[in-house]
């Protein structure tokens, strides 16, 4: 039923404005979530976003097909993202890759694991969570929040975030022990702190 | 703990993304640490919820300006050409056999959205049963008990 | 007390934590059909149209014929297209799903339209993708969990 993305390439190559249309409709929101877990603001993603899919359009002479159309649209999207929060950080501590002792402790007591159930996350809990992942993302440093979202929107293996992050895979895996240990700790922060309210306001 | 050092970040791989020593490794590593299997048990339950919670906030925009503003910006804008709206009178003139019936469930579709979103304003409001929000050359919304019914402005296209 | 109501509180945020990712690869089945409804002629309606009629007995269009009919599974924020006769082709994705309740996008890119909608399992979505020619249109029709 999906028109194959080469076909619309194709098409959109030999001048069809309606082929690149349909490509940008097809990809727009999952680009444009990229963008926002990598730059946070949402206007910027927007305008990333759109970046993207111009500066594809303008490539797609160069299109050859020799990796998937999407990949190539994420990899610029990514790049773009990156380039974006480059230019807006003023300062930044740089985080190691390395995974140390230090790093396995303080942070689970298991409780995360214990609570595995039913689907109970409808409607308005659900959209409040949504919130606080989002919140928790914004904490970590952009490598972080960068593998995070490749490898979560994507859906990138190890090896596809190596070669789009020039890193070895070795890496990738560490770094995305470190994103994870962090998004953890941020949310287990927010609990923290609505336990503390509900305390403040019970009788 | 030094081996722990070793396997954690193996922990969050997907079946297929590490050899098979390593995944044999880390598999005896397991069996034998609790604390890793608790690390491993807790990371799986936030695997995934990044791309959730960023795709619900991409779903909740309003994309309708996103692809317009690209075409324009590659320079073929004119593929969807701007058209005046007729608003729902025009409609009317134009469907007259279906005015009368339509009435009752138009007036219906106005009160339930702006039940909807008052709804959704409060702090305890149930999600919206339902929710219609278009954009573009949408005349009219019916709202009926089947399900929505969306027309289109009604000009002659080519 | 303190520290049983802290767990209490971080074990019911963390259940929800928990149970978040199973939803994200959620798919919902849906039946697609291309319906053309025409001023002319004598009042019929498709035998296979039959559950939609409520919904197009208040239009001015009498003669209603079913032109295809697709059965697809939506994944949430990927669209899938529905080729229309015209050669056009209409957009569909599955924006969000809280239990019965499912929102769909329907987006028709050659005429700068996007509607939002949301039905309970059961409704229909009957939504018009060409503007009248000769008197005739295409609507397309969406049903979850058919």
């Amino acid at each position: 039923m999906e028109a194959d993305d080469l076909a619309l390439v194709t098409k959109a190559q030999a001048g069809d404005p309606a082929a690149f249309r349909a490509l940008v409709v097809r990809y727009q929101r999952k680009v444009y979530a990229v963008a926002l877990g990598i730059v946070k603001d949402s206007d910027l993603a927007w305008d990333v976003a759109q970046e993207a899919f111009v500066r594809v359009h303008g490539h797609l002479g160069a299109f050859e097909g020799k990796s998937s159309f999407s990949t190539w649209l994420f990899r610029i999207a990514t790049h773009l993202s990156i380039d974006a929060v480059r230019r807006e950080r003023v300062s930044q501590k740089e985080d190691v890759d390395e995974v140390r002792e230090s790093d396995l402790t303080g942070g689970g007591e298991g409780i995360l694991a214990t609570t595995l159930g039913d689907d109970p996350a409808e409607n308005l809990l659900r959209r409040e969570m949504a919130e606080k992942i989002q919140d928790a993302l914004q904490t970590l440093p952009e490598k972080h929040r960068t593998i995070l979202v490749l490898r979560e929107v994507e859906g990138l293996s190890y090896e596809e975030l190596a070669e789009r992050l020039g890193i070895h895979k070795g890496t990738v895996m560490s770094r995305l022990f470190h994103a994870r240990k962090k998004m953890q700790a941020a949310l287990r922060g927010y609990a923290e702190r609505s336990a503390r309210d509900d305390e403040e306001s019970a009788p | 703990m030094k081996d722990c050092v070793r396997y954690a970040p193996m922990l969050g791989a997907r079946e297929g993304e590490l050899t098979e020593e390593e995944q044999h490794a880390l598999d005896l590593h397991l069996q034998g640490c609790a604390g890793c299997r608790a690390t491993a048990a807790e990371l799986a339950a936030l695997d995934g919820l990044v791309g959730e919670s960023l795709m619900a906030r991409a779903n909740a925009r309003d994309f309708a300006p996103f692809v317009d503003e690209v075409m324009a910006r590659v320079g073929a804008p004119g593929l969807a050409p701007a058209r005046g709206r007729r608003g729902f009178l025009g409609w009317f003139r134009t469907h007259p056999r279906a005015a009368l019936a339509s009435l009752v469930p138009f007036v219906a579709a106005v009160a339930l959205v702006v039940y909807v979103r008052l709804e959704r304003g409060g702090e305890s409001g149930p999600m919206a049963s339902l929710e219609i929000a278009t954009e573009g050359e949408v005349t009219m919304v019916l709202q009926t008990s089947d399900g929505p019914v969306v027309l289109l402005d009604d000009g002659e296209h080519s | 007390m303190i520290r049983t109501l802290f767990a209490a509180t971080l074990c019911t945020f963390l259940a929800l934590v928990a149970a978040l990712p199973t939803a994200a690869h959620a798919e919902v089945p849906v039946r697609v059909r291309v319906i053309k409804g025409s001023r002319q002629g004598p009042a019929k309606v498709d035998p296979r149209l039959e559950d939609l009629r409520r919904q197009l007995s208040p239009l001015a269009y009498v003669r209603w014929e079913q032109v295809s009919e697709h059965r697809m599974d939506l994944e949430r924020g990927r669209t899938q297209f529905v080729e229309l006769p015209d050669g056009d082709s209409a957009a569909l994705t599955l924006q969000e799903r809280h239990g019965d309740t499912v929102t769909f996008e329907v987006a028709l890119t050659s005429r700068n339209t996007q509607s939002r909608l949301t039905v309970q399992k059961g409704q229909r979505i009957v939504h018009q993708v060409t503007g009248e020619k000769k008197g005739e249109a295409l609507f397309l029709t969406v049903n979850a969990w058919p």
